[in-house]
Order: structure tokens, then C-alpha cells, then sequence
């Protein structure tokens, strides 16, 4: 759904509930549901508290929606509910770092490890990159960032929020969220390059 | 090349590159960026694994809700009201 249709979508969710639709709550959830769901799974890790922050965000915010002003706010609107309620949840990671590498600590200065590749995945069907090894070793390596990182690269990236939209969600300056996007997608890079590099790896499925 | 990898021109580059893949830099730091790329391989290959590793990302399976997690809402739903 391109972007003017997705505001198009909310715009009219957003007039259903306030005429009192009794549908609309139905509706809402086949809209946000899945989107909701896969947030929290990222970002908590554990498929227990995904589902209760689904069901808490989404009957929550509901109750707020006829009172938002516009239905482009409604995505930032709603991953911040989202955001809070994962926080509200939040346990330490096994996989938490002790300590946070810094930007210069994270930077590949040996031209070896600056050349290791990361599998080109362009070319791959959604079916073959669901059932792969890759798409494990990708989850696991978000799973071991940190929580605030982390959060930033599944709005950016996976849920596709604009910088100034997560910037809204999670009330943090612009230039924060791109700090923390720029660390986590290259921490990321650097432990899949330690796997899959060095030579190419055009497409493939496994280590 | 000019210089070594892991120079002061490289980590500027380095500390800006995913403002670059998503296109929130000015023209001019695009050029200038574009400038240091055709003189550094180990930073152009770090660029090009930096964007398999965005896409790589965006295109992780989401989830979708189980029909008794649906239904399960459907009726908190009903019964809050």
C-alpha cells in the first residue's frame, strides 16, 4: 500500500469510529493487528508478551482514536502506545551487551573486514527467505542489539516509519533516532559480515 | 588510492552512510561522499554490504495474528465495552 493510500485507509477507519461503527473495532484490528503483533514480537522477543502488548495497545489506543486530529498521526500514534507498552514489559536480554560500542568501536578499519559481504537477498522469493537459515541468523542478530537500538531499527526498517515518524513514537530528536539507526544496522552488518564474509554471497540461504 | 582505509575522510564518511542510503543528506555531502566512494573500496564495499543488510531487514517475514489471538481480542473487545 503506498503511502497516500495507507492515510486514505486510516482516514476512513478513523471516520467509522466516530460515527460509532460497530464494525469499526474489527476492522481496526485486521488494519493494525499483524503490524502491532510483529512490532512487539521484535522488540520484546518473547511471543507471551507480543500478544499482550497487541492486545493492550490495540484495544487501548482505540479508545483514543476519535480524538486524534489527523489520520497521519494515527501510525506514530499507535507504535507509541505500542512502544510504551513494551517498555512496561521489559526484561533484560540474554543477549544485552554489557557494554555499548561506540560508533568508532563499531567502524571496520581493517579493509578485509570493511570488504567482508552480506548475502544479496534482491533476487530471493519471500517463500525461500522465510524457510532459510539466513532469515533465523538475521532475527537472532537483531534480537542481540540493544533494546534501544533495536526499537529504532524495527520502526525504520521493518515497520517502515519515517525518521520523523519515530521520532514521534518514541519522543526522541531526529537526530537520535538516526544515531541509533545508523549503530544498530551497522552492528547488524558487522555480525552478519563476520558470518557470511568474506567473497559474495549472492541470494543464499545458509552460512 | 590516496589514503589508507580508516583515515579521518573515512570515518566521516562511515559516520554518515545510512543518511546516505535513505537519501536525508544534502546534494552537496551526496557529491562529496560520491567522491570518496570511487577512491575507496574497502568504504564502497562497506556501503554496498550495508544496503544488503537494509534490505535484508525490510524484507524479514512479519508475523500475522492467529485466528484465537483474533478472536481473543475480538471478545476483550466486546466484553470492555
Amino acid at each position: 500500500m503506498t503511502e497516500p493510500d495507507a492515510v486514505d485507509a486510516d482516514r476512513k477507519l478513523l471516520e467509522r469510529i466516530r460515527a460509532g461503527d460497530p464494525d469499526a473495532f474489527e476492522a481496526f484490528v485486521d488494519r493494525w493487528g499483524d503490524r502491532i503483533l510483529g512490532f512487539g514480537l521484535r522488540v520484546c522477543g518473547e511471543r507471551e508478551d507480543a500478544r499482550d502488548v497487541a492486545q493492550e495497545t490495540l484495544i487501548q489506543a482505540y479508545r483514543g482514536l476519535a480524538d486524534l486530529q489527523h489520520p497521519r498521526a494515527m501510525k506514530s500514534w499507535l507504535y507509541r502506545v505500542a512502544a510504551n507498552a513494551c517498555l512496561m514489559k521489559r526484561r533484560r536480554s540474554k543477549f544485552a551487551p554489557r557494554r555499548e560500542l561506540s560508533l568508532d568501536e563499531l567502524m571496520p578499519t581493517n579493509p578485509q573486514e570493511a570488504e567482508a559481504s552480506v548475502p544479496d537477498v534482491s533476487a530471493l522469493p519471500d517463500d525461500e527467505l522465510e524457510r532459510s537459515e539466513l532469515r533465523r541468523t538475521v532475527r537472532d542478530a537483531i534480537a542481540e542489539l540493544p533494546d534501544h537500538n533495536r526499537i529504532v531499527l524495527v520502526l525504520r526498517d521493518m515497520e517502515q516509519l519515517s525518521t520523523a515518524e519515530t521520532a514521534r513514537a518514541l519522543d526522541l530528536p531526529e537526530s537520535t533516532v538516526k544515531m541509533r539507526l545508523h549503530r544498530a544496522r551497522v552492528a547488524l552488518r558487522n555480525r552478519l559480515a563476520g558470518i557470511y564474509g568474506p567473497g559474495d554471497h549472492d541470494t543464499e540461504g545458509g552460512p | 588510492m590516496s589514503h589508507d582505509h580508516g583515515a579521518r575522510e573515512c570515518r566521516e564518511l562511515f559516520a554518515r552512510l545510512s543518511e546516505y542510503v535513505d537519501g536525508e543528506l544534502p546534494e552537496d555531502l551526496c557529491a562529496g561522499i560520491e567522491g570518496h566512494l570511487d577512491d575507496c573500496p574497502p568504504c564502497r564495499c562497506f556501503l554496498e554490504s550495508l544496503r544488503r543488510t537494509v534490505r535484508l531487514v525490510e524484507r524479514m517475514p512479519r508475523p500475522r495474528m492467529s485466528e484465537a489471538l483474533r478472536a481473543e481480542l475480538l471478545e476483550a473487545w466486546r466484553r470492555g465495552r
